[in-house]
């Protein structure tokens, strides 16, 4: 009974996922993770059957799914914490083909990386790296979802930011889903080419500075440039740091005295212990 | 090692006398052991059992099943319920069993055979782990993976701090054993996996019982056992709640750091792998056998170094350890070093399987961006004003778009100086400041100071003193008061002048 019950729930819950109409869906996610407990089916045991873990697992996928729609970050972490023993099954009790694994394994590898957490990146890659030698197949080199996030990453660490404008781009993600982290990679660039180009620059003309940031009008350039604190004079933009730097410069002189200072007093004490 | 036994094994076919006597030899040295055990239980001194221990290794290549049935056999009462389980580990059946017993039973003349008396545990265990070796050698790993699941549970039932160092060793065959079975490691179905809660438990009973050989080695097989299938956030809890024994021996910190600085390797954390790194490399050890773990950190070591934008010295590769199995990692160092963007990427081709095995093909894999810093800072070096069309020519870059934005982040992150005119599209490096004006020097100096003062903390905290030494000193101190009143009385009598006297206090 409770079998049927999911599998209607599942069937409305395509239709809201492909109707681009998420709000009915999370009412009817936890109807069917309830099924799903009835079942018994929500964690994989050694008995659960296959027909259960086949649904189990496209319930999980879904919620991680709508829950990206839904912007839930956290949720869509829960989902996928809850995805991973089905993943980790041997092949010949879940086949892994017919699953979303790669597809969510990617948006959560963005949802990473659009939080700065490099390291969580990281140490998820050298995982799958792992498991992907072990199927033997090509490898991690041939998933399309996978490999966006690592291009971006990479891309985004050696400061190719153009090649990560290109890709956030709406025709160039791998699905629609991954197009709900543009904005925040979006973000995130600005605010790195921002405070790169302080450091490169000395001015810079306001045209320029519009395609330098992917801004779309001047306006929007001058607004930018008021929030980070730079000068718009005569056309240009003007970086102030000089001063800054000046400034930092006496404090360091400080800061070094002060530890050249404690750093002799070390010496001294341990020179006194040992002899 | 197998290689080598098989060599040993056809040698003696070869030359039948001999073989008899490094049979008796074997079996000899095999009791031998036995009284340094019970030495080491009767005075509670741990370094005769390590001393037991480290026999092992030369006692492996001659071990086989007869020799061990037949230490067992002349040790044990007939009918020993322990020994029985041992001899059944030999894989020796009943007939040749018997044999042997007739044997010892005929070369024992009358008066040694007096009874007897019920061996140690500790005997029990070293019994054990020899037959642990032995199957593992034998490449019996099913009933070796049995056979060491109740020697594990027996040794943690017993609980004697004699067995400490003993059951360090059961858990490291235990752990082995279980590496061994299909699947193997990677797959998430492997036998390894459900070792863990033993693992746990065992670790657990171990801090509780200040037994830190035992605590130490299960740390380092749960490092391990984590890091064979990826499991880097486990790992990382692992090291974050427990503490590792500063009473460990030299290997096992050594293993503990490696697994370490791999860790922190993947987390990204580069200056805290280089330094663990750095401490496993120099603490491995100089014997032959360890070549490999030598060979295994290092490289690890070198990754992580071109990761942090340093080279390592070209003579490191021309150890004789090192060079052959080093030699990929070399040309990688040579393409980063030169920043050549195209040979590096052909190089992370070639040998990525070599890479892949290695495990480092992912950290490798982000070298990327070091070799296009690398890259420019040659170029910020040799041009003093050089146009981002060459610069993106040179490196081998998409778009003359990428190369500015490629640039100004590096400026940003301080690897050279420089800034960009954007209208005429070029780069200009600014004059290079004086490095002694900076505090760099001092910085350096400190690190060489620390670096000298821990390893002079850590020589005192190694050094050993014989016993009743103090006694010794004693008595020196009251002979010295003595002189000293003789003295104060040669001064009162005015014989001495007070400098004298004052050179001789000195000397005290």
């Amino acid at each position: 009974m409770a079998e049927n019950e999911l599998q209607t729930a599942l069937k409305q819950l395509h239709q809201a996922l492909n109707a681009a109409n998420p709000s009915t869906a999370p009412a009817l996610l936890s109807r069917a993770k309830l099924a799903l407990l009835k079942l018994n089916a929500l964690i994989p045991g050694p008995r659960t059957p296959q027909a259960h873990l086949l649904l189990a697992r496209e319930t999980l996928e879904l919620g991680a799914l709508i829950s990206i729609r839904l912007q839930d970050a956290e949720g869509f972490e829960r989902y996928f914490q809850q995805l991973q023993p089905f993943y980790s099954l041997p092949q010949q009790i879940l086949a892994r083909e017919k699953s979303n694994s790669s597809k969510i394994t990617g948006l959560y590898l963005l949802l990473l990386l659009s939080q700065g957490d490099y390291a969580g990146f990281h140490t998820l890659l050298e995982t799958l790296e792992l498991a992907a030698a072990q199927a033997g197949k090509g490898g991690l080199e041939e998933d399309q979802y996978i490999q966006y996030p690592i291009k971006l990453e990479q891309a985004l660490m050696e400061g190719s930011y153009d090649r990560v404008w290109g890709a956030t781009k709406r025709e160039r993600v791998p699905s629609p889903e991954f197009g709900v982290f543009s904005q925040s990679i979006i973000g995130t660039i600005r605010a790195e080419i921002a405070s790169c180009s302080e450091k490169a620059y000395a001015s810079i003309p306001i045209s320029d500075a519009k395609s330098l940031l992917f801004l779309d009008s001047e306006g929007s350039v001058v607004s930018f440039a008021k929030e980070r604190g730079w000068v718009a004079r005569d056309g240009r933009l003007y970086f102030p740091q000089q001063n800054a730097e000046s400034a930092n410069a006496a404090n360091d002189i400080l800061v070094t005295s002060g530890t050249v200072i404690e750093n002799t007093l070390g010496y001294a004490r341990e020179l006194e212990t040992i002899v | 090692m197998t290689d080598s036994m098989e060599g040993v094994v056809k040698d003696e076919s070869q030359s039948q006398p001999k073989e008899e006597n490094v049979h008796e030899k074997t079996v000899s040295d095999i009791k031998f052991n036995f009284t340094l055990l019970e030495r080491a239980v009767a005075q509670f001194d741990a370094r005769y059992t390590l001393r037991a221990l480290r026999s092992i290794s030369s006692l492996r290549k001659r071990l086989s099943g007869e020799i061990i049935a037949e230490s067992i056999i002349s040790t044990y009462p007939p009918n020993n319920g322990t020994a029985q389980v041992l001899l059944r580990a030999t894989g020796l059946d009943g007939d040749e069993l018997t044999q042997i017993a007739r044997r010892i039973s005929s070369t024992s003349t009358g008066s040694t055979k007096q009874e007897k008396k019920e061996p140690l545990p500790e005997i029990d265990v070293y019994l054990a782990i020899l037959a642990q070796v032995l199957l593992y050698d034998g490449k019996n790993y099913k009933i070796g993976a049995e056979f060491s699941k109740a020697l594990v549970g027996r040794v943690r039932d017993l609980n004697r701090r004699t067995l400490d160092s003993l059951a360090a060793k059961a858990y490291f065959y235990y752990s082995l054993f279980y590496e061994a079975l299909d699947p193997k490691p990677p797959s998430k179905q492997s036998p390894l996996i459900s070792i863990r809660g033993t693992l746990l438990a065992a670790l657990r009973s171990a801090v509780l019982r200040k037994d830190s050989d035992t605590q130490a080695s299960v740390t380092t097989l749960l490092l391990r056992n984590y890091l064979s299938t990826a499991d880097i956030t486990q790992a990382d809890l692992l090291v974050a709640q427990t503490q590792f024994p500063e009473a460990a021996t030299n290997n096992q910190v050594a293993r503990y750091l490696y697994y370490l600085g791999r860790i922190r390797a993947i987390q990204l954390s580069y200056t805290e792998a280089h330094d663990h790194l750095v401490s496993a490399t120099r603490k491995s050890p100089n014997s032959a056998v360890a070549t490999g773990f030598y060979q295994q950190s290092t490289k690890l070591l070198v990754v992580v170094e071109l990761l942090m934008g340093d080279i390592p010295d070209r003579a490191l590769f021309s150890q004789s350890r090192l060079e052959r199995g080093l030699e990929p990692y070399f040309y990688l160092v040579q393409a980063v070093r030169v920043g050549d963007l195209q040979g590096f990427l052909k190089i992370v081709q070639q040998n990525s399987p070599t890479f892949h095995r290695d495990g480092t093909y992912t950290l490798i894999l982000r070298l990327r961006q070091n070799v296009i810093k690398t890259g420019i800072r040659m170029l910020s070096l040799s041009y003093s004003r050089i146009s981002l069309r060459d610069i993106c020519i040179r490196l081998g870059l998409d778009s003359e778009e990428s190369a500015e934005y490629i640039v100004a982040k590096a400026i940003r992150d301080g690897v050279i100086e420089a800034s960009i005119d954007h209208e005429k599209g070029y780069m200009q490096t600014k004059q290079a400041g004086d490095i002694y004006a900076t505090r760099e020097p001092g910085e350096a100096f400190h690190d060489r100071i620390l670096a000298c003062l821990s390893l002079h903390d850590e020589c005192v905290k190694a050094m050993r003193y014989p016993m009743n030494q103090h006694r010794l000193e004693l008595k020196n101190a009251q002979e010295a008061r003595e002189r000293e009143r003789e003295l104060a009385k040669e001064i009162q009598d005015g014989d001495i002048d007070e400098d004298d006297a004052a050179g001789e206090f000195e000397g005290l």
